[in-house]
């Protein structure tokens, strides 16, 4: 049983696959020769899923753990900058109902909690603004369509905190390119056609179709949707949250630009519809849209019509991919000496691109936590999977809180979605104590905490959520504390408006010049 | 839009250029774009930095003029106080430009160095030939070129070694006032002191040695320009 674990076998080879297998043998110096191997086997014939194309800012410190140039990555990803989220039509539906996501802690977060003060400001007419636009100055950037650096600034140095958008099949290319000729990793194209295991349980190799036997001491599952080691070969059971989640198909479309100089939204666009809601991201040579809803409140045709209202006329020559959405996972992700990561760890809907962060999240986890030895990966593994047990959850809860303070009835999806048993338990309980107080960092005391206070701040009250602050008045004597940072952010947005470049400008550049590394 | 024409001799015949005006042409500018040919002439009176250009965010090679946006601190009097001007100061009003894959002299047509009045220096003789102050120009123009060129395979070759690093000047003047100046870029001494005999070898050989400690001794002149601010605050 005390084996090293020295050869790390990744099955799949989709953005999991690659971010993971790239993330392990950078972390242990694969190329310069160490004892641990990464080998990649990815099917000749399977094509990846590729619709993950929106990030967390995560992906800049994943890149940069990678030792990948910004820059490069930019022109061969054909990425963009993502500045957080513009949510349309979720709370009344009418035409002007929007609020933000930005991926910026409100101003002086930590020193004060500004919704109090700016709750009672409203109240006294001092100010008009929402929420977002009081207190953070990212929104009006992503208003006007500007980026979140300048081209002098650094690469993955920001002016406004970003994520990206970028194309998932090239993004896969990029990494495997990457991995194979500068970290070592080694990439065999073969189908798995066989999984054989030892008396323990252990998975001791694949068997493929091109390639033999491949052996390790170690597997990840990035297999996507298939699951072909946890869930077909180690039997772990998936757990279904459609119940509370109810969305359940995907319609995908890629649309080109009207003109080469037309603006790049520099945050992600999602406009509720009537059972669901359309995602819309835009990339440098085209845009990503797809219209995700429930398919026990409205027909595929329906889904589609209202797809094709959303995009207009360039509709027509778009081809429609259909995915379908389970939304759930695996009841644990690690078991034996198998860790699944991706797809066939478990999916939900994209409110909150949160399927490459967990990518990321386990890929840093299983990089940075290796088990020495098969001694000790049972226990790595239980902490693992309560670990991402916990984010998983903590996920849904956040996805499905979008969800629970819309107001609109337009049809029963929305009316069904607010019905308290589909509400996790452990989201009511945060709702009651919000009644009376606004989320605060100790409301969330895990260290893994995948959404920060700050993100529940911006959806309760960019939702018209009302807390009420009756009892805790005398928490609000130091309004002139809040003024200043109300007036620092008016200062930071005035800043960020006159000097930053549009997005499409920036990015125009940084093919045209580059980012500097300093 | 387009001021800047290409000089012909005939066209340019009677124009004449008021150098006692060529020095306010940098009256306002906070830094000035310098070539590794005049490092050592620049050291004498000015801290040479990199900084990026804003439009490329390349960096470029500049002397040190001021501190606050439009501060020329050797602006005083209405003159430029400094034994050596930086020759993308004195080579004006007259650019380089290209045409069709040439070289080509351009002026800035809308210059105010263009003697309205008879007095000046001329470019062209009555025969056509270029005066001697023209051909001081070009020269200077020429030294820019290819410095220009040469400055650019510096940095790079700089940047390959890691050799570059931001500098913030945190800077207390006489009146108590602080300010900080981000945006400015120097040898990286310590990256500098790692090289390995090879690196520095191939250092020596392109004769990079020399700019790069000037470089870094030109440092001592922020103290001398942090002077100039402070007499300027004594005098307000």
């Amino acid at each position: 049983m005390n084996k090293p674990v020295t050869t790390i076998v990744v099955v799949g080879g989709g953005t999991a696959g690659w971010l993971t297998a790239g993330r392990i043998a950078a972390q242990h110096n694969v190329n310069a020769g160490g004892p641990v191997k990464v080998m990649l086997v990815e099917s000749p014939t399977i094509p990846i899923i590729g619709v993950g194309e929106g990030t967390w800012p995560t992906m800049r410190t994943t890149l940069m753990k990678l030792g990948i140039s910004e820059t490069e990555f930019i022109r061969e990803c054909d990425a963009s900058f993502k500045q957080g989220a513009k949510f349309a039509r979720w709370v009344t539906g009418a035409a002007d109902d929007f609020y933000y996501h930005p991926l910026m802690l409100p101003q002086g977060f930590g020193k004060t909690n500004l919704v109090g003060h700016w709750h009672q400001q409203r109240q006294q007419q001092k100010i008009a603004t929402s929420f977002s636009v009081t207190t953070c100055f990212q929104e009006s950037i992503c208003e006007r369509g500007l980026a979140p650096k300048l081209i002098s600034t650094p690469e993955f140095n920001s002016v406004a905190n970003y994520a990206y958008h970028l194309n998932a099949g090239k993004f896969s290319q990029f990494l495997q390119q990457h991995c194979c000729e500068k970290l070592g990793v080694q990439h065999v194209l073969a189908d798995v056609i066989g999984i054989n295991n030892n008396g323990h349980g252990d998975i001791t190799s694949v068997t493929t179709a091109q390639a033999g036997n491949i052996s390790g001491d170690m597997f990840v599952d990035c297999t996507g949707f298939s699951s072909l080691l946890l869930g077909q070969h180690l039997q772990v059971p998936f757990i279904d949250h459609s119940n509370t989640l109810l969305i359940d198909r995907a319609l995908a479309v890629q649309i080109p630009y009207a003109h080469e100089d037309a603006p790049i939204a520099s945050h992600t666009i999602s406009t509720a519809q009537e059972a669901g809601w359309i995602w819309d991201i835009g990339l440098q040579h085209r845009r990503g849209i797809g219209h995700v809803y429930s398919s026990n409140h409205i027909s595929e045709e329906r889904a589609i019509e209202q797809l094709k209202n959303y995009i207009g006329p360039a509709f027509n020559n778009a081809s429609v991919r259909k995915i379908p959405i389970h939304c759930g996972h695996r009841k644990i992700f690690w078991k034996n000496n198998c860790v699944a990561v991706g797809l066939s760890a478990g999916f939900l809907e994209p409110l909150e691109a949160s399927a490459l962060v967990l990518v990321e999240l386990s890929a840093t986890f299983i990089a940075e936590q290796l088990p020495a030895c098969r001694a000790v990966m049972d226990i790595t593994a239980k902490r693992f999977n309560e670990t991402f047990q916990y984010r998983w959850q903590r996920i849904i809860d956040f996805l499905k809180l979008h969800y629970i303070l819309s107001k609109r009835t337009d049809n029963p999806f929305w009316i069904d979605n607010r019905n308290p048993a589909t509400i996790p338990h452990s989201l009511q309980e945060l709702m009651e104590l919000w009644r009376y107080q606004a989320p605060g960092d100790l409301d969330f005391t895990s260290n893994n905490e995948v959404f920060p206070a700050a993100s529940y701040q911006y959806v309760l009250y960019g939702m018209g959520f009302e807390t009420d602050f009756g009892f805790s008045s005398h928490l609000l004597r130091d309004t002139d504390a809040a003024r200043k940072q109300f007036e620092k952010n008016r200062k930071n947005i005035a800043h960020a408006v006159a000097s930053l470049p549009s997005n499409r400008e920036l990015l125009k550049k940084i093919h045209q010049y580059g980012l500097q590394t300093i | 839009m387009l001021h800047f024409v290409a000089l012909n001799d005939a066209l340019h015949k009677d124009l004449k250029i008021n150098t006692a005006l060529i020095e306010a042409q940098g009256a306002y500018e906070r830094m000035v774009p310098v070539v590794l040919s005049e490092y050592l002439k620049l050291i004498v009176s000015y801290p040479i930095v990199f900084t990026k250009n804003a439009e490329t965010g390349k960096f470029i090679s500049v002397a040190l003029l001021g501190f606050d946006e439009r501060e020329n601190l050797f602006w005083s009097d209405s003159k430029w106080d400094s034994i050596y001007l930086p020759l993308n100061i004195s080579r004006q009003p007259f650019y380089v430009g290209d045409e069709a894959g040439e070289t080509i002299i351009c002026i800035d047509s809308k210059s105010p160095c263009i003697a309205r009045d008879s007095e000046g220096e001329p470019l062209f003789e009555p025969d056509g030939g270029d005066t001697p102050y023209l051909q001081r120009m070009k020269s200077q123009l020429s030294q820019l070129l290819k410095g220009e060129q040469e400055t650019r395979v510096f940095i790079n070759a700089l940047l390959e070694l890691n050799l570059i690093m931001p500098m913030t000047l945190d800077i207390s003047f006489a009146n108590q006032q602080p300010q900080r100046v981000q945006g400015l870029y120097t040898i990286n001494e310590e990256r500098l002191a790692q090289l390995d005999a090879e690196q520095l070898l191939r250092l020596k050989e392109k004769n990079y040695l020399q700019p790069i400690y000037t470089m870094m001794g030109s440092l001592g002149q922020i103290y001398a320009l942090i002077q100039k601010k402070n007499e300027r605050l004594g005098d307000a």
